[in-house]
Formats: C-alpha cells, structure tokens, sequence
C-alpha cells in the first residue's frame, strides 16, 4: 500500500517536473516562432526568396521542436491519466484539408504525392479540435517519412454509420506482424524506420491511440509488409 | 489616429518587443509592464483599454493580477487576453473563470493575428 502511494507521489512529481520543463522549453520556442512569423510576413521589409527559404526552414525546425516539447507532455499527462480534452463542435473536414495542406511542402520535399480523396462533408462533431488535428497529422506525417521514393499518401474522410471515419493510405515499407503487435507502444520505433527518421521518440501513435481512445473512438490500421500501411480513427457523431 | 491603449504583461523582453512592435505598426498606443506591481502602477496612471497578461510572471502571477483587476469597479471592464505557454486545462478553465476575455497558448498562436484578435475584443468591449 505505501509503495503504491509512493508510486502516485513520484508520478505525480514526475508530471509537475515534465510540466515545468515544457514551459521552459516553450518559452524561448514560442518567440522564435514569434520573430520569425514577423520576418515572414514582411512587416520589415520585403525578403528574397532565398531569405524566404531560410526562414521557412527556421519556422519548420521550431515547430517539430514545438511538436516534440507537446509530445513529451502529452507522455507524462497520459502516464499519470491527465489528459484532458476541450471539446468543442468543429468540423472535421475542415481539419483533414488544414492538415493536408500543412504537409504540402513536406510531401514535396520527400517526393511524394500528397492528395485527398474521398472527403465527405460531416455534421460538426464536438472534440479538441486541436487533438485530433495532432492526431491526423502524426499519420500523415509517418506515411510520407516512412514511404518509398516517389510513394503516395492518400487522405480520406468518410461517414460509416454512426460515425466519421478518418484514413490515411501510404505506399510505405508496411509494418512487420513482429512490429504490429508493438506500434501503438509508448516510445516504441521500429528498426527499419530509425535510420530513416533517426530523431523520432515513438511516441506520436501512443498519443494518437490515447486522444481517440478519450475521445470516445476507435483507432486501427491495416498494412502488409513491403506494400503499405493505411492507419484510421473513427468518432462518433 | 491612435486605435486603443493596449497593456502588455510580459517578463520575456522579446516577446514586449514583438508585440508592441506588432501592434504600435497598426496604430495602437502600447505599453508595457514586466510585472504585477508595475503593471497596476502604470493602469493606476493610465487606465489600459485592453490588456494583454502572461500567467508565469516574477512576484505576482498573471492569475492573481487578473483577479484583482476584476475585483477593481475602476478596471473589472478592461478586456484581458491571456497570452501564456500555459496550455493545460485547469489552467484554461481557471483563467477564463476569473473573466478574461479570450485564452491563448503561445506556440498554438500566430503573432500575425494579434492585431486583429485585439480589434475584435477592443470593438466587443465597446458595443457592451
């Protein structure tokens, strides 16, 4: 009994610590971004392209520090089962074409065609928003930095019943059914992927597991080696 | 013509900076306070007509600021937007529950929309 109380102490000291660090963390990250959105927008004068490219290459960086400084977050909120969801009535459709277009440029980049497919216009459905998004954007994200060369990446909303149903197919390495039975892990990457995306934590698919699971949905995925992967989510309306 | 009078508490000097540079380049008349005692210092000497609060501050915090401004007759009806990197429920719900007028996480936020969300909280607080 007292080590399980310990335990919850620890646990609890160990999410204030993480909640601490990420603010630190955050603070200097969200200036940066700040300044450079500023330079960006040409409020101090007009930039070269070339500049333009700098800075956008700047902006990128600090948003996946951004995205890893969350993720770390999200970890210990999961771990001491603080993870809160602000719900609100958002439309999902308008989510996955934001999330689409926030990975043109990435697509481009790796070579790899980006398109939505079937996107149903759905009721407005009450979530986080800005969870679900994160969630969309971890499967897009690993279908183009785990595809092959000149792979595709298709995204796709549809209503199935009683509820929405969010997909994303890659032509990517597959998962192995040794790795299938790990994907969902908390910090878990498999082999093949690390050299390919070497500062990944695996972490991205045990948040999105945990979101949907709070949100009241389902998330699964369908792959076979050496063809592809396609990951969904569903939420009920 | 100037477009309001706008308070920003913030302790991080850049980010005084790139707000007042971004909001003095639309018209506002800005001012800035890097903490609670200053901060009611300057409204005492000129009342604000809107503020901007961080939460993690020195001495005072942004939640114990807001709530003395709410309990003040003379500034309950400033508009205060919340700009923290605070991003957690609790947070959210206690901040907006003392009466800010809108909360918003800082690496969730683009600066390039301030002058507009300053505008529309500016014209709100007008038409009540």
């Amino acid at each position: 009994m007292k080590n399980k109380s310990k335990q919850k102490i620890d646990e609890y000291k160990l999410t204030e610590a993480t909640s601490v660090i990420s603010h630190q963390l955050k603070s200097p990250l969200s200036t940066i971004k700040g300044y450079v959105e500023v330079l960006l927008s040409g409020d101090l004068g007009k930039l070269t392209p070339e500049q333009k490219k700098y800075l956008r290459g700047v902006l990128t960086n600090t948003a996946q520090m951004i995205a890893l400084v969350r993720d770390l977050l999200d970890m210990a909120r999961i771990e001491a089962s603080q993870l809160y969801l602000q719900k609100k009535s958002s439309s999902l459709s308008k989510i996955v074409r934001e999330a689409v277009k926030d990975f043109s440029l990435l697509a481009k980049a790796k070579n790899c065609e980006l398109s939505l497919g079937a996107v149903e216009k759905l009721p407005l459905l009450k979530m986080d928003a800005i969870k679900i998004k994160q969630v969309m954007l971890n499967f897009i994200s690993n279908a183009i930095l785990y595809n092959k060369r000149k792979g595709k990446v298709v995204v796709s909303l549809v209503k199935k019943g009683k509820n929405a149903v969010f997909c994303c197919k890659d032509t990517g390495l597959g998962i192995t059914e040794k790795e299938k039975k790990k994907i969902f892990s908390k910090l878990y990457r498999g082999k093949r992927v690390i050299p390919m995306v070497p500062e990944g934590l695996g972490l991205g698919l045990f948040i999105a597991k945990a979101i949907i699971e709070k949100s009241g949905g389902k998330i699964w995925f369908e792959s076979k080696e050496g063809e592809g992967s396609e990951f969904c989510f569903s939420l009920p309306f | 013509m100037k477009k309001g009078k706008i308070l920003i508490i913030e302790d991080d000097r850049f980010l005084i900076k790139l707000y007042s540079d971004k909001l003095s380049r639309e018209g506002f008349k800005v001012r800035a306070a890097i903490s609670g005692e200053e901060a009611l210092h300057k409204i005492s000497a000129e009342k604000p007509e809107l503020i901007l609060l961080d939460l993690v501050l020195p001495q005072k915090s942004g939640f114990e600021i807001l709530s003395e401004l709410k309990l003040s007759s003379r500034t309950k009806d400033i508009p205060v937007i919340i700009l923290t990197n605070l991003g957690q429920e609790t947070d959210i719900k206690k901040g907006l529950g003392l009466g800010a007028a809108a909360y918003l996480v800082k690496t969730e936020f683009s600066i390039n929309k301030l002058p507009a969300l300053v505008k529309e909280h500016l014209l709100k607080s007008k038409t009540k």
